[in-house]
């Protein structure tokens, strides 16, 4: 039941609105910790694992953060639940695939707690649009109370210690999910990877590790986590992000002046397409929901409608769609549910604007 | 056809085998289908991490004391098996850490978050009023928990 309710309630992901979510769709914070004199999760036996779980709940759930929050066990979700809420960005995929891991989700859905990934402790802060102090604010103070409660493993020379060496010393992972249709039409994408790449930051496609790029949406995060302060690693990412998004706005801006009314029309049609389409997959809808979100951040089409397309994108993933209609479908099925889905959540979207 | 190569992450029979050359440097990285889709394929941490652990190169014969893991589980899974090997592997880690990480030594936080003498007085200050309040509340335990971190505070301040 409580995976349902998770879906069905509003969360900053999915209801808000707000400039600051035009171009940076959401941003997190991720803090990897260890419980001292016990094995990692992927190494453990299943006894030990189970012990983990016992400890870090019986820490983690009487935080006031998590009061009317969400306790989920792995082994006691489906597949598809499981997949919805990597959909959400709520677990990951490697929490959903393993064995023996467990999820404390906050009841506003910003905060959560992976207990058994690749290390004992993941709690993430996630925050909608462009929020990297406030989500630092909010994980740093989740990890003192963690800090409090539990014996953590941490060494004054390598600082928190973590099953893979390229989590060790802070074990932040700070990103953020930004859209980029502007660079991408433009041919930039490659270009602006490369130049993170080379500068230390990890550009990744939607659901993080080993996704594509689908719909345009782009997760950058710092890769180093030892050598560096954590008000440095953030120092460093939010001064790449804010660029990117600069990069985006004037990529926008020379497309719009370039294209001129072809630049209308790509909305159009996208609109067309995914309004009059009986069969959609997920890439196509990703695609043309993304030149929506473009038109949306440029006037073409009413920006209060942008909190819609962007719910549409997490709710037409395969999990999601299969979820709602109550059980696995053959791909035709998952198209036709999730054509549907997007008419249906597009009904009240009017055509885009005329170029003035 | 020959042997296949091994999974770079976790030793499974490789099928995707990708090539990145960074500034004139080659890595090769040997991927098995789960691997692959399971984050490989796409994640610079990977030829990173890849890349360091070949580098390696001869194994030691170190085996960890609290958890059983060898050096061998080490290289051929990518991941270690509990705190303690942080010491134990030191020789193969400390030469990994300087290829893929900014520095050698922790620079952040520390349990409780804690780091320079101005923050750990900071936390030591807030700690000694939760505790008070904790006592007013009556929750003793959580009174205990903190009365152990404002002892750990204490000594780390000398």
């Amino acid at each position: 039941m409580s995976v349902h309710e998770i879906l069905a309630s509003e969360s900053e992901l999915t209801h808000t609105l707000g400039a600051q979510q035009a171009i940076v769709l959401s941003t997190r914070i991720r803090l990897a910790r260890n419980l001292r004199d016990h094995a990692f999760p992927g190494w453990a036996k299943p006894g030990q694992r189970a012990e983990v779980i016992a400890l870090c709940l019986g820490a983690l759930s009487p935080l006031p953060k998590f009061r009317r929050g969400h306790e989920l066990r792995m082994e006691g979700l489906s597949d598809l639940e499981r997949a919805a809420l990597v959909e959400r960005h709520l677990i990951s995929k490697e929490l959903s695939a393993g064995k023996g891991g467990a999820a404390l989700i906050s009841r506003d859905q910003t905060v959560s707690v992976m207990v058994n990934e690749e290390d004992h402790l993941r709690m993430q802060v996630v925050r909608g649009g462009w929020h990297l102090r406030a989500a630092w604010h909010q994980a740093e103070q989740l990890d003192d109370a963690l800090g409090a409660a539990l014996p953590l493993a941490f060494s004054s020379q390598l600082g928190f210690l973590t099953a893979c060496p390229t989590n060790v010393g802070t074990g932040l992972r700070a990103s953020a999910m930004v859209h980029l249709p502007g660079l991408c039409l433009a041919g930039h994408m490659d270009k602006v990877a490369r130049a993170l790449g080379q500068d230390g930051l990890a550009v990744r496609g939607w659901l993080g590790e080993g996704s594509d790029a689908m719909g345009n949406v782009f997760q950058i995060s710092n890769q180093q986590t030892l050598g560096l302060s954590e008000d440095a690693i953030l120092r460093h990412l939010g001064g790449w992000v804010r660029q990117v998004v600069e990069q985006e706005t004037q990529a926008r801006a020379v497309l719009l002046q370039n294209e001129g009314e072809r630049f209308v029309d790509r909305v159009a049609r996208a609109l067309g397409l995914l309004r009059y389409a009986r069969l959609l997959n997920s890439a196509e809808a990703m695609a043309s929901l993304s030149l929506l979100r473009m038109g949306c951040d440029m006037g073409l089409l009413p920006e209060s409608h942008r909190a819609a397309v962007d719910r549409l994108m997490i709710e037409g993933q395969p999990g999601h769609v299969q979820l709602r209609s109550g059980g696995e479908l053959d791909s035709d099925d998952r198209d036709r549910r999730r054509a549907g889905l997007i008419r249906e959540g597009l009904a009240a979207l009017p055509e885009p604007k005329p170029l003035a | 056809m020959g042997k296949s190569l091994p999974c770079s992450v976790c030793g499974a029979s490789a099928t995707v085998h990708l090539t990145q050359i960074v500034q004139g440097q080659v890595t090769k990285v040997h991927l098995c289908e789960g691997c692959a889709e399971k984050g490989g394929a796409g994640d610079p941490a990977i030829f990173q991490l890849a890349g360091a652990l070949s580098a390696v190169g001869e194994q030691s014969g170190l085996i960890c004391p609290s958890c059983k893991l060898t050096d061998a589980d080490f290289l051929k899974r990518g991941r270690l098996g509990c705190p303690t090997c942080w010491e134990t592997f030191a020789p193969v880690l400390t030469p990994l850490l300087a290829k893929m990480q900014r520095g050698e030594a922790h620079v952040g936080r520390g349990p409780g978050g804690v780091r320079t003498p101005e923050e750990l007085k900071r936390r030591l200050d807030a700690a000694r009023l939760e505790m008070t309040a904790a006592i007013a509340d009556e929750d003793y335990e959580g009174a205990a928990r903190l009365r152990d971190l404002i002892r750990e505070l204490e000594t780390r301040l000398g």
